[in-house]
């Protein structure tokens, strides 16, 4: 905590004082953060993906999935709002207005993307951020193993944009819910059972077992399916020790989305996969890169649960970011300083940073381009190299030609 | 985040007896192992991983955190901790009861629990539908009973020596448990060519 100085009113934080749970993001982290957002967005919207936005405020609503995390607040009245904790049930929103069919269950491929802030309330376990940066696709309308291809496909390439190596998991909890039915599993206990399979532990699922006296197929597939992780060739066994047909549809999805790939070896199949069993109905999945320790993102499909068939991912910015230190963008700052209004023109047309010199004779530009590291100095028409900037004279050239107005042209 | 060194794997194991019969496990595991006779080292490179020593509560934040890919730690500290690490083999060792204890006579209503283990306590208490307060200690937490800071405790309890000696009884078992080995959802995946097999020795080991 900041020491709040003597002056300061009480009940005022100091200047420097955040709640909370919240950060600056000086230049350099900004423009990091800026330029991963750009490769992001342009890699969606070149699949067709159309942007949305949605309030940052909200209706409160104890049923919302996050409603534990919500940040609330009274309106004017006595109306409590919410901030917005996720964006997938504000999207299903906006589906349900703008495309009432779609959210009536028409059979139509909807493909929406979305960037912006979210808050949580709550810290999450050792984690610092209680506003953060969602990031994300849904493709809404659609459920065949296609679709799910397309949105793992995108999780995959989203990784790659950041210049991380993905390894993408991918389960389909519908093949535990398929073995929980076929046991008999009373609903309240599935809950602890599917989280005893979710985690792979062994011990607690054989204690429930027992617990339950579940026995026969059905037992036996339950035990063993947090082991059914791996490669495509697990896909026999899971269907051999399939107990019923759901179980057996559920492994023939999963096959259907593997013919999808063209190069299926970036994905880690694993059927024990049985997180948030009510919300996701389908396929779902979590990117992964080496070295660290903690999923990059995650989705899934979700038909029934907000809307008919709809499928999607979101992605945490600042999650991504800490497991891509070297995501950064390559020069920050200006790289020209000018004199020159109508050179500048030219320059700045062709894509590059130039600012204006605040001093407005050539020795005081020269003074301010030095202390400020910009490498080159435009005055008449002339761009001129500063040492404490990194100048090069290749570039110099590179940079006058542009202002001789042949630069781009062969 | 920098990973310890190059070796394929980094364990976290708890500091004290769990730490002798861990490595004898991860060894009998095939883990070539090193482990200098410095008492005060807290982390020793060894051929097949690095094994960093810590205090027990602490394991599964390495873990979660992907600093370790593996670790070993008892389920009574997994299930305070609250976390969904993978937990694929029960090794059977420092096997013990996670109690609610109330001195020797008394069975009227609890009012005040003391526990190192304050987030099972007052799950434990909520599914009773007790409105019972929870303190949270660091240690000795049979004192609380005895000094009259609080009127039971939850507690892990290996033999109930200890109890008796000190007018105590064991009321209710919460929970049993024994060390777990965990690892981190990212490292099972991606280093599965080394933690599957080290997955199956142990379970053919534990016979479990």
């Amino acid at each position: 905590m900041v020491r709040r100085p003597a002056a300061a009113r009480s009940g005022a934080e100091p200047l420097t004082g955040l709640p909370d749970g919240t950060r600056f993001a000086p230049p350099e982290a900004a423009a990091a953060r800026e330029v991963a957002l750009e490769r992001l967005r342009d890699l969606y919207a070149s699949w067709g993906y159309l942007p949305v936005e949605v309030p940052g405020l909200e209706h409160f609503d104890p049923s919302h999935p996050r409603e534990a995390q919500a940040f609330k607040l009274t309106d004017n009245g006595s109306d409590v709002l919410a901030l917005r904790s996720d964006f997938t049930p504000a999207l299903a929103r906006l589906v349900t207005v703008n495309y009432p069919g779609v959210a009536a269950g028409e059979r139509r491929a909807l493909r929406l993307r979305y960037a912006g802030t979210v808050w949580h309330a709550h810290h999450p376990e050792l984690a610092g951020t209680r506003e953060f940066t969602q990031v994300g696709i849904e493709l809404v309308g659609v459920s065949n193993a296609r679709a799910d291809a397309e949105i793992i496909h995108l999780a995959r390439e989203s990784v790659r944009a950041v210049g991380l190596t993905p390894r993408i998991e991918v389960g389909n909890p519908a093949y535990v819910r398929a073995l929980l039915e076929a046991a008999d599993v009373p609903r309240e206990h599935e809950p602890a059972l599917a989280d005893a399979i979710d985690r792979k532990d062994r011990a607690d699922v054989l204690a429930l077992i027992g617990a339950l006296g579940l026995r026969g197929r059905a037992a036996d597939a339950i035990l063993r399916c947090p082991d059914l992780y791996g490669d495509e060739g697990l896909l026999d066994e899971a269907r051999r020790l399939a107990p019923n047909a759901a179980a057996r549809q559920a492994v023939d999805r999963l096959e259907g989305v593997l013919e999808e790939f063209e190069d299926a070896s970036e994905l880690l199949l694993d059927l024990g996969l049985a997180r948030r069993l009510s919300y996701y109905t389908g396929v779902t999945f979590r990117a992964y890169t080496f070295d660290y320790g903690q999923p990059l993102l995650g989705g899934g499909r979700y038909d029934g649960a907000l809307l008919p068939y709809a499928a999607g991912f979101s992605l945490g910015l600042e999650r991504l970011l800490s497991a891509a230190p070297g995501a950064r963008p390559e020069a920050l700052g200006p790289q020209v300083l000018t004199l020159d209004d109508p050179a500048a023109r030219l320059l700045r047309a062709a894509g590059i940073a130039v600012a204006r010199a605040v001093a407005s004779d050539p020795g005081g530009a020269e003074r301010e381009a030095r202390a400020e590291r910009i490498p080159y100095l435009l005055v008449d028409g002339t761009l001129r190299s500063v040492a404490e900037g990194g100048a090069s004279e290749a570039r110099r050239l590179e940079l006058q030609a542009l202002l001789a107005g042949n630069g781009g042209r062969r | 985040m920098t990973r310890a060194n190059g070796a394929p794997l980094v364990l976290a194991l708890p500091k004290g007896r769990v730490l002798e019969e861990a490595l004898a496990a991860l060894r009998s595991a095939g883990l070539r192992l090193a482990l200098s006779d410095d008492d005060r080292a807290l982390r020793h490179d060894g051929p097949d991983a690095t094994v960093l020593v810590m205090r027990n509560a602490d394991v599964p934040t390495y873990v979660e955190l992907g600093v370790a890919d593996a670790g070993v730690v008892g389920r009574d500290v997994l299930l305070e901790h609250g976390s969904r690490l993978y937990a694929p083999v029960d090794l059977g060792f420092a096997a013990c009861r996670l109690s609610l204890i109330r001195p020797e006579g008394q069975s009227g209503h609890i009012r005040r629990v003391a526990s190192k283990y304050p987030r099972v306590a007052a799950e434990y208490l909520r599914r009773l539908g007790s409105p019972a307060e929870v303190v949270a200690l660091s240690g000795n937490v049979e004192l609380a009973c005895l000094s009259g800071l609080a009127d039971a405790v939850v507690d892990v309890v290996q033999t109930g020596a200890t109890l008796r000696s000190n007018g105590l009884v064991e009321v209710d078992v919460i929970a049993e448990s024994s060390a777990r080995l965990v690892v981190n959802r990212a490292a099972l995946k991606l280093k599965s060519h080394v933690l599957r097999p080290l997955i199956e020795a142990l379970r053919d080991l534990s016979g479990r």
